[in-house]
């Protein structure tokens, strides 16, 4: 019953993208009056640009309540956090012209906020009519949006721009976010293309997206507000949260013993079995492009190409100048192990508080100062004694993507003593790992399922 | 029979060894010339450490639009794996992040 329900929704979900592809409602009226951004998406959807303004893709911050050593008054995000995959935040980093070194090749605009959905002028975390007015709607709606459009440049009076394609034709092919609208700013976080979260949803890479699914069918948004999960390193949330069952329930296998396994071993264990990404960078060197720039020097593996470690995990969050992840232990009956994805990064920190100091990216990407960088972070925060020291920072970012059924792990994955879990990291004694990592656990039921495949 | 046999023998010595000796190239370079023809692009590379000009051919979905969108466009630094033999791309990534 619950794999028809479930081939239901997926089904359902698959047919309304279709359905939606096509022609959007308003066509002749955007012929005759062109497309004026949100005044003319307001004719039909009133309220919606206001709306989208008190959202984490606007604000890029939000309250937390469960991550260690933050203010539950503050709002924490891209905003304004740092850590050692994004040593910057908007504020450091805000959009700006790269000074030009004589090697250069072209003018160069860079800064955290060149995937906020504004103008820049109305930046993150703006409000009023003027902000409304600056949200560019159709770079997440639109399926024939022209990027070549969304350049920065500067006006006439000096200001830094970000340009919009708010023609016609971008407006007449709005539609339900396909993957290219989410991943177009998701897949270059942190530094390029699958860097930051390294995984593609593609038909070779995941399950759901081999069946024709999209972002926001798991992403279901509601009023613009858009669940996410409990990645230990993505704290700004719009209060709505996505899990497995939601649509697979809390027990979707059509075996006991697998269902049984679901109290205390969340789905991503068995069914997200690699990582992909950057697994270790360093801020305080960065590399020359041939473009006359420069990059923090960056170690990265495609999609699928590294594996994850596996923490026990209640939802709270670690957060150290030398760590953020998982809190969570087998006493904790709230904890589930969970996959990471491990990165390690380098930058620098106080010696004196041992907080990570920020970067602003304009110096190092000019001539590859990296303490150029800090000085003018610090100076834009109004921080003026600091001593920095280089050191390395682990992150545990949340694996929840790159989806298998066929490759899902089995009884021996885990049950082996070569098996992917450390129970002995886990908590479990030398007798309790003996038992768990005895075939005698699993081999009769292997055997079975052996003697029927073959 | 014998002159069958031994052109196939020829013919399949000869495509294993086309197989065995194409490899996979690794490169950083600048876009030059984007040509899309149907379902694949020709595009034309400057290598960054040979100074050298080198032709692919893009045919994966993803990459495509992006050029078709102009996510991917000339002048763009990208980091590239191809086949030395056909020339068909299966890694192509603008190196560039934020």
């Amino acid at each position: 019953m619950t794999k028809i329900l479930f081939t239901g929704l997926v089904a359902g979900a698959v047919m309304a993208s279709a359905a939606f592809a096509k022609d959007h409602p308003g066509r002749e009226y955007m012929e005759k009056n062109g497309y004026k951004g949100p005044e003319t998406c307001e004719v039909c959807h009133p309220g919606k640009a206001k709306e989208f303004l008190s959202t984490v893709h606007w604000t890029h911050a939000s309250k937390v309540d469960n991550v260690e050593n933050t203010d539950p008054a503050r709002e924490y995000g891209m905003k304004n956090r740092i850590y050692t995959m994004c040593n910057g935040n908007d504020i450091v980093n805000n959009l700006k012209e790269i000074p030009k070194t004589p090697d250069a090749k072209g003018t160069k605009f860079s800064g955290c906020n060149t995937c906020h959905p504004g103008n820049h002028l109305s930046d993150v975390g703006s409000a009023g009519p003027e902000a409304e007015a600056a949200i560019d709607c159709l770079v997440c709606h639109s399926r024939e949006y022209d990027h070549s459009k969304r350049k920065p440049f500067k006006d006439d009076q000096g200001r830094v721009v970000l340009g919009q394609d708010r023609s016609v034709k971008a407006a007449l092919a709005i539609a339900k976010p396909t993957v290219k609208n989410c991943m177009t700013c998701h897949e270059a976080a942190g530094g390029g293309v699958l860097v930051k979260r390294g995984f593609a949803f593609t038909k070779e890479n995941d399950v759901h997206a081999a069946k024709g699914m999209v972002c926001v069918d798991c992403h279901k948004a509601k009023n613009h507000k858009i669940p996410t999960g409990f990645d230990p390193n993505n704290w700004a949330h719009d209060g709505v949260r996505v899990a497995c069952a939601d649509c697979h329930t809390e027990t979707p296998h059509k075996d006991a013993e697998y269902n049984r396994h679901t109290a205390r071993i969340a789905c991503q264990t068995c069914h997200v079995t690699r990582t992909g990404g950057s697994f270790a960078k360093d801020f305080t060197t960065w590399e020359k492009l041939s473009n006359g720039y420069y990059e923090p020097t960056t170690l990265r593996k495609d999609a699928n190409e590294t594996v994850p470690v596996y923490a026990w995990y209640d939802k709270t969050v670690a957060n150290r100048p030398d760590f953020i992840g998982p809190k969570g232990s087998r006493s904790d009956k709230a904890s589930r192990i969970y996959p990471f994805k491990v990165f390690q990064g380098k930058g620098f920190f106080d010696r004196k508080t041992g907080e990570l100091l920020a970067m602003d990216f304009a110096p190092p990407m000019s001539n590859g100062d990296t303490l150029a960088g800090v000085a003018s972070a610090a100076k834009i925060l109004g921080i003026k004694q600091y001593d920095p020291v280089p050191g390395w920072q682990t992150v545990l970012f949340g694996s929840n993507h790159l989806v298998t059924k066929k490759n899902a792990l089995t009884c021996n994955n885990c049950h082996a003593p070569n098996g992917v879990l450390r129970f002995k990291d886990l908590g479990y004694s030398d007798d309790e790992v003996k038992r768990l990592t005895s075939p005698e656990l699993y081999l009769q039921k292997m055997a079975e399922k052996q003697r029927e495949e073959w | 029979m014998r002159k069958a046999i031994a052109a196939s023998a020829a013919v399949i010595m000869l495509s294993i060894g086309a197989i065995a000796g194409a490899a996979e190239v690794k490169m950083v370079g600048t876009v030059q010339k984007i040509e899309m023809q149907g379902g694949a692009a020709t595009v034309t590379l400057k290598d960054t450490k040979s100074g050298n000009e080198v032709k692919v051919t893009v045919k994966d979905d993803l990459t495509l639009d992006k050029f078709k969108d102009k996510r991917i466009v000339d002048g763009d630094e990208v980091r590239v794996k191809y086949d030395d033999g056909d020339g068909v791309v299966t890694i192509f990534r603008k190196t560039a992040g934020c």
